[in-house]
């Protein structure tokens, strides 16, 4: 089972209609976005996207002048009820993962949350969490 | 009154002196500094072969260049154990220039220096605040060596902490301030928002400015606010730091001592000395300097020259006020810095492009520096916070290499603005 995404990660300076500029892109071309973060700091934000083809869409921005990478993240599946975000979280927490940074969204009653961690603890991260009966998300799922 | 005679000597009588010293100052260049011994070979010109004061036109001009390629004391001409003193300026690649005086040099520069005191009416009576920058540039030791040799009572304030330097100002009571026009500007307007009375809480009543291009609407501008005589004190550390020229009261021209520094109006693309009262680049020869003599050194500055009479009664010639550069040097709150710097300390850098822009703005009355650096194509990171401290990182490296302020952009790629394909490098919004 293949359970990296490709998250991207696009430089947005800090100013108005710069997000316009990129979700535009991106309609525009037929990508559809599944789940998408802004982590921002004064000068300048940093967008975190998964879409439902990252090859066209890294393509496609940086035709349009855009700083882009690729990054892999994992999704982990949980149910709507109280626990289980903590459940997932614990896992990676008890077996020594620093999460760098985590972000959702939801289908029908299924949440999935988005996870960022070191690079070198990926697999880890992935084996932690299934020993749990937790899981993951795979990564064909967001592509047609 | 004059401080020494020879601000007043009738013109044969300066040019004699003139000549005498510029011929020892050959005869000193080409035997004690390799780099001058080579240069007039290659001309095929020797001292000797300057036999009048038109004659110094035969020889080859010293660059910025000359003083980096001969870091760090190769222009010297004298041992360490006659230097006094050493002063610096930042680099263009890293490397800083570097001048020495002697105690003999020293003696000069206060005596420069002292003339332009006695222009503004100074005397041992008068306390001095000195607001320029201590340390290794020329400014802040410059004055105040000169001032102590003169028995003012110097305050050495150095710039910055701007209400602890008004403090200072009311309630030692100074009457003389000596800064750069912008820091004086500064001060005037934190003074206001304090709740000072300029009128009635100091004591000023002339200052001494310089280290940047000045519009008379400024000179003006700061005279009247602060109720003061303004003079502008012009110099650089190639050639001694400030103190070269300065303006009496009866002229907005600066007397050049031309005793000391013997100057020349030259065409900056070809080389040519223009005559009196053209604009051109100046070019100075010191002609009683040790430490570092310099021979027709190019100072990028662009002005010009007159040798009639001042009011003043000084017979010494005058330069009009710096009306701009030759070259991209910019001046940031006095302080030298050329593109070409920047961009060696961008190149040092992972993760960002070489396409960046240079803005020069006023915030307040200080300049403000900021670049814009495009980000690489691919970024390198998705961590917010290395960006942010890949600026910081930035912003501390210009720090020490150009020993200014500056405020680090981190931008698209191809956002900046370009002209024929080339990222625009320098934006100045200064007003003029």
């Amino acid at each position: 089972m293949k359970c990296n995404i490709k998250q991207l990660t696009i430089f947005l300076e800090n100013k108005a209609g710069e997000l316009s500029v990129l979700t535009h892109i991106l309609s525009k071309n037929g990508i559809s976005i599944k789940s998408i973060l802004l982590a921002d700091s004064t000068d300048f934000g940093l967008v975190r996207t998964i879409v439902d083809n990252p090859e066209k869409a890294k393509t496609v921005l940086e035709d349009e002048g855009f700083s882009v990478r690729f990054t892999d993240v994992f999704g982990v599946k949980i149910e709507d009820v109280v626990g289980s975000f903590d459940k997932a979280v614990s896992a990676l927490s008890e077996a020594g993962i620093n999460i760098l940074y985590t972000y959702s969204f939801y289908e029908a009653s299924t949440g999935i949350f988005i996870f960022s961690v070191d690079k070198d603890r990926f697999n880890d991260a992935i084996a932690a969490l299934q020993a749990k009966n937790i899981e993951i998300v795979q990564a064909k799922h967001f592509y047609e | 009154m004059t401080f020494s005679k020879n601000e007043s000597l009738c013109r044969d009588e300066l040019q004699a002196w003139q000549l005498k010293h510029l011929k020892e100052t050959l005869l000193r260049v080409y035997h004690l500094v390799p780099f001058y011994k080579k240069k007039f070979d290659e001309h095929g010109v020797l001292p000797q072969d300057v036999k009048s004061l038109e004659d110094l036109a035969k020889l080859p001009f010293t660059k910025k260049k000359d003083l980096r390629d001969n870091y760090p004391f190769g222009m010297f001409s004298v041992d360490m154990d006659q230097i006094v003193r050493i002063h610096s300026s930042s680099g263009t690649t890293g490397k800083p220039t570097v001048v020495g005086y002697t105690e003999h040099d020293m003696d000069i520069w206060a005596e420069v220096m002292g003339r332009a005191f006695t222009m503004g009416g100074v005397t041992c009576q008068d306390i001095m605040q000195n607001s320029h920058g201590y340390g290794l540039f020329t400014g802040g030791l410059g004055f105040h060596n000169a001032a102590e040799r003169m028995k003012i009572a110097v305050i050495p304030s150095s710039t910055g902490f701007t209400s602890r330097q008004l403090l200072l100002l009311k309630d030692f009571g100074a009457t003389v301030l000596t800064a750069t026009p912008s820091f004086a500007l500064h001060m005037a307007e934190v003074a206001k928002a304090e709740g000072y009375d300029i009128a009635k809480d100091f004591k000023l009543r002339v200052g001494f400015f310089g280290a940047e291009p000045t519009s008379e609407g400024l000179k003006n501008e700061i005279a009247h606010i602060w109720g003061i005589d303004y003079h502008e004190i012009y110099g650089l550390s190639e050639i001694i730091g400030p103190g070269v020229a300065c303006n009496c009261k009866h002229s907005n021209l600066l007397h050049i001592h031309e005793d000391h520094f013997y100057p020349e109006i030259i065409n900056p693309e070809t080389g040519e000395v223009l005559p009196e009262g053209t604009r051109g680049e100046l070019v100075i020869t010191t002609l009683t300097k040790q430490g570092l003599p310099i021979i027709r050194y190019r100072t990028g500055d662009i002005t010009s020259l007159t040798r009639i009479p001042c009011r003043c009664g000084r017979t010494i010639g005058r330069i009009e006020s710096i009306v701009g550069r030759s070259d991209d040097m910019l001046l940031i709150n006095g302080v030298n810095v050329f593109p070409s710097q920047i961009e060696h300390v961008l190149s040092k850098q992972e993760g960002i492009t070489l396409n960046y822009q240079i803005i020069a703005d006023k915030k307040g009355y200080l300049d403000k520096l900021e670049i814009d650096i495009e980000l690489d194509e691919h970024l390198i990171s998705d961590d917010v916070s290395y960006l942010g401290s890949l600026k910081k990182n930035l912003e501390h490296a210009l720090l020490n290499n150009l020993y200014i302020n500056v405020e680090v952009k981190l931008v698209a790629p191809k956002s900046l603005q370009r002209s024929e394909g080339k990222a625009v490098r320098v934006v100045d919004k200064r007003p003029k």
